[in-house]
């Protein structure tokens, strides 16, 4: 910390007296506990509001950040958390409200005088120049200094930063951006972040791309900083993280604060998920949580070995009538660009897709639109919304690429998709507007939506349906999707959100750097294990050295998986030539079905033998230095095979771990 | 169907906002108009109209295929030097294939010329700027080859008729602009192709995605846009009964001019024909009043530019209005 205390703000800033609060609606969870932390205010924000076009975004906010302590920013999609941390980095300016720094107000015309008051963003999506080496990107806003810049002086301080944090780049300096890893970019992203030796650090959602190994990173530097006396803000809607690191609280919900500053530890996840997402929704997904009248139909989608050059390298599954099938994932694991491909937007390279039993092909979008394919993009501004044409016009865009006539009118072919609007509950009389811009997001999202049902698809691919859209919307298309299951749509659904997709898929698969590595039914999944499945191998590659390693030196069959009483996940695993392939990567187990399940049970740190004397077995558990739980590591061996020393296979998992 | 359903679809006339763009260049015309014929006592007499209608032919055709080109989000930079491609086609062709030989002859270089164009930019993904910078270089040389750089003055009657003949006591050059303007308003309004052209350059991305056919419809813009240059050649080169390898030179930016003029929007899917059109009558208006008043011609590039600019500016003005509210 600095010397020379700024005079310090007052105590207590109570948010109540925001003259916007939410009195009805909220006022039953906003704790607020002013006061009971030593910790010194660095920002204060006041009365935050910001439109955009008629949309509120943030209705009066207020934040207060202290030094050395992470505060969470809490919300569902579209609640605000990135507009205001945006607001707070400069990135935008509020349309009201007042900020200041170490009590002195503060105005941020620009990011850079945000810099220049001491507050530094890690974004979203990454915003860094490919074609520059990491110590520029690091550096970049140097750039706008006067004077030269020696490259060396950058590279030590750039080394300086690094060493500050404690970690170990798997990368150099001179590397260009364009060649390293998404999570490598986003570790850039942090360093650039710290290249200014900033006093507040906000994270917007930083680990949406991030393995969970490579979020334990994260978390160390953040604590590091934290320690250090500097204020984070880390946005997120992620649960366990929020509880696994934030000091700290606010609950965001359409734009309105409805949990100010609380501390972490008075809350529950119970209580946060309801402050985030409101009573209603969380009766709307418990009743979408009944999945699907499990009568599997005939196959609408059957994708074997599909390879799109670059991202996709070999994806395969299927989905059948009525069937809800989920793709999970990180950030960059090639699930849009599936998407994309099986509507014809992508040229495949290699393997196969059917739809409805017939070879398909498609070579663009009206092939696919033709074979009885919809698509919703993920990018509703770049991919759905036409801004010149009327809310008509943008219902009926499918219909103009299927007419074959020469002229053309809205009733052409307009009864249909108008009945799918209202379906959807949009206003019949809105339709009339000349500008979709105009409408909120749900409203665009639900315009967009019954644009792809409006050709009756036997398939329907929706990638982020319900990013950035409000409640109602939200409960809208969970019910409108699982009605047209139900009629025998079959629906691939991606999502970044884990809950929504355990909320309302029958099955998930799971991709991972271009390859589909599981298909899991959700009954048996949490978020935390869907996080584990989808992590990139490339992230676990001291992991899969460590099979490796357990194979070649001891035979057998070597597996990384995670343990629960009655539940075995097997994210990978690794059989010696000839070995017993006893466990299939990628798969939930029935201990009780496994017949070295009660084998399992009793292998911690030892040799056991399964049931039918055949095999011997033996666990290590994986915890990091943060004592967090990664699963167990195995081996199992033909009960005749040598028996290795149990403490030679945990030395060399433990040196394993020893980067964690 | 149900009642609110058919409700919805049905056709609605449509209200005086969503005309606003040709509302505005009415009036902005109409003023231009008052002005002119209060300062120049000639600018209302009945040959001074002609002669105002008689200088819109050829910017007005052309200026048809710059708006469909514009729309999809393109610029067609080569107009101009397609103007003299194709009547020098028509010019060397005459005599051996007659009038309307000559003619068709002249519509398939500047149409060959255009689908150049559109391929290379729907296909090959050139921007259309750097595309139609070098297809007006390439046209203009083939030009100069192709007429020993001299110009023609034997061209067939007929030619000299269409340009400057009458029925009933109209012209047919402006009875032939006016037909043109009539279809290419239907076309914009009323048919899939101009549904989808607009599409295209609002946002090619969902445009793609569903499912309208992109490549098609822009080559086709571009082909229409040569199509229509040859056309314009033909009534320019019966109304001057020459042609000249220079020919049509600068046509590009006039036609580009009426079109930004008009309110089209250069990123695409804004604008309208009724827009362009009064763009064209605004520009030559100008230009002849600028005559009629007796002031140095070399003014005219300044009074042109500007209102050019302050016609963008006065959109841009009017825009950020109507976000404010």
């Amino acid at each position: 910390m600095r010397a020379g205390a700024a005079p310090r703000g007052p105590r207590f800033a109570a948010p109540e007296n925001g003259e916007d609060m939410p009195s009805a609606s909220a006022p039953a969870h906003v704790v607020t506990e002013a006061g009971a932390s030593p910790a010194r205010e660095l920002l204060t924000a006041t009365g935050i509001r910001k439109a955009f076009g008629g949309m509120v975004a943030l209705s009066g906010v207020d934040v207060v950040l202290r030094g050395g302590e992470v505060h969470a920013l809490v919300g569902a999609n579209g609640a605000g958390k990135s507009t205001l941390s945006r607001i707070l980095c400069g990135h935008i300016a509020a349309d009201a409200g007042e900020i200041s720094i170490r009590a002195r107000p503060v105005r941020f015309a620009s990011p850079r005088d945000a810099l220049a008051a001491g507050v530094a963003m890690v974004t979203q999506e990454t915003t860094l120049a490919p074609d520059l080496p990491v110590v520029q990107n690091m550096f970049l806003s140097r750039m706008g200094h006067p004077g030269r810049l020696s490259r060396r002086g950058l590279e030590r301080d750039a080394a300086e930063i690094i060493a500050d944090m404690g970690i170990d780049l798997s990368f150099s300096l001179s590397d260009r951006v364009r060649d390293l890893s998404i999570a490598e970019r986003q570790l850039v992203e942090v360093l650039k972040a710290l290249a200014n030796r900033p006093d507040i650090v906000v994270f917007d959602e930083p680990t949406t791309a991030l393995s969970p190994y490579e979020t334990e990173r994260l978390f160390g530097m953040i604590e590091r900083l934290s320690g250090r006396g500097k204020a984070i803000v880390l946005v997120s809607h992620r649960m366990e993280e929020i509880f696994r690191i934030s000091d700290r609280i606010s609950v965001l919900r359409e734009g309105r604060l409805v949990g100010s500053d609380i501390a972490t530890k008075q809350l529950d996840a119970a209580t946060l998920v309801t402050m985030m997402v409101g009573r209603e929704l969380s009766d709307v997904f418990s009743r979408h949580m009944s999945h699907g009248a499990a009568r599997a139909g005939a196959p609408v989608l059957r994708v074997a070995n599909l390879r799109a050059a670059p991202i996709v390298k070999d994806v395969s599954f299927t989905i059948a009538q009525g069937e809800i099938v989920g793709l999970g994932g990180l950030v960059g694991a090639g699930r849009s660009e599936v998407a994309e491909t099986i509507y014809g937007l992508r040229r495949p390279d290699a393997g196969t897709m059917e739809l409805a039993g017939q070879p398909y092909r498609p070579r663009s979008a009206i092939d696919a639109l033709r074979a009885g394919a919809g698509f919703v993009g993920e990018d509703r501004r770049r991919q759905g919304i036409v801004p010149d044409l009327s809310v008509m016009a943008n219902l009926l865009l499918n219909q103009l690429g299927l007419h074959r006539g020469f002229r053309w009118s809205h009733d052409t072919s307009g009864g249909g998709a108008v009945a799918i609007a209202r379906s959807l509950g949009l206003p019949l009389q809105r339709l009339a507007d000349a500008k979709l811009l105009q409408f909120s997001g749900g409203m665009q999202q639900k315009v967009i939506i019954a644009r792809a049902l409006s050709t009756s698809p036997r398939l329907l691919l929706l990638d982020e349906p319900t990013r950035g859209v409000d409640i109602e919307t939200r409960s809208t298309i969970y019910k409108v999707m699982r009605e047209r299951a139900n009629e025998g749509l079959g629906v691939l659904w991606i999502s970044s959100d884990f809950e929504e997709l355990l909320g309302i898929c029958d099955r998930v698969i799971v991709m991972s750097d271009g390859r589909s590595v599981a298909d899991l039914p959700c009954d048996d999944l949490d978020v935390e294990k869907l996080m584990m499945f989808a992590a990139p191998r490339s992230s676990s590659h001291a992991l899969s050295a460590l099979l490796a390693q357990l194979v070649a030196r001891f035979g057998g069959t070597a597996f990384w998986a995670y343990l629960e009483a009655a539940r075995l996940y097997c994210f990978d695993s690794m059989t010696a030539p000839g070995g017993p392939a006893i466990l299939e990567r990628g798969t939930v187990q029935s201990l009780d079905r496994l017949r070295f399940g009660e084998a399992l049970r009793m292998a911690e740190n030892r040799f056991a033998i399964d049931a039918d004397g055949s095999l011997q077995i033996m666990t290590v558990p994986l915890r990091t230095r943060r004592d967090h739980y990664f699963g167990h590591f195995g081996l199992a061996l033909p009960a005749t095979a040598a028996r290795p020393a149990p403490a030679e296979i945990i030395g060399l998992v433990q040196a394993a771990m020893a980067n964690f | 169907m149900s009642e609110p359903v058919a409700e919805a679809l049905r056709p609605r006339k449509r209200r005086g906002s969503e005309f606003g763009l040709e509302l505005r260049m009415l009036v902005l015309t109409l003023i231009l108009l008052v002005v002119l014929s209060l300062s120049s006592k000639y600018f209302l007499t009945y040959n001074n109209i002609m002669n105002v209608l008689d200088q819109s032919v050829v910017v007005g055709i052309l200026a048809i295929g710059q708006t469909a080109v514009v729309l999809t989000g393109g610029i067609d930079l080569s107009v101009g030097a397609l103007v003299g491609w194709g009547g020098m086609v028509l010019a060397l062709t005459s005599p051996s294939l007659g009038f309307v030989g000559s003619l068709l002859a002249g519509i398939v270089a500047g149409g060959v010329a255009g689908a150049i164009n559109g391929l290379l930019v729907a296909r090959v993904r050139i921007a259309p700027f750097i595309v139609t910078l070098g297809m007006l270089s390439v046209a203009r040389s083939v030009t100069y080859l192709v007429s020993d750089a001299a110009s023609i003055t034997d061209l067939p009657p007929a030619l000299i008729q269409i340009s400057t003949g009458t029925v009933f006591g109209a012209p047919i050059d402006v009875l032939f602009l006016a037909a043109l303007y009539a279809a290419s308003w239907w076309y914009f309004t009323s048919t899939k192709g101009g549904c989808t052209i607009y599409a295209i350059g609002s946002n090619t991305e969902a445009a793609r995605i569903a499912g309208l056919a992109i490549a098609r419809y822009t080559v086709g813009v571009y082909v229409v846009s040569g199509v229509l240059a040859a056309i314009a050649a033909a009534f320019m080169a019966g109304r001057i009964r020459a042609v000249d390898p220079t020919t049509g030179t600068g046509l590009e930016l006039d036609s580009i001019a009426a079109v930004v003029i008009g309110g089209a929007s250069l990123f695409g899917g804004r604008g309208s024909i009724i827009g362009t059109l009064f763009g064209v009558v605004i520009m030559v208006c100008i230009r002849n009043g600028l005559n009629l008043l007796g002031i140095d011609p070399y003014w005219q590039g300044t009074a042109v530019g500007c209102i050019i600019v302050a016609a963008v500016a006065g959109e841009r003005l009017l825009s950020w209005r109507r976000a404010g509210q």
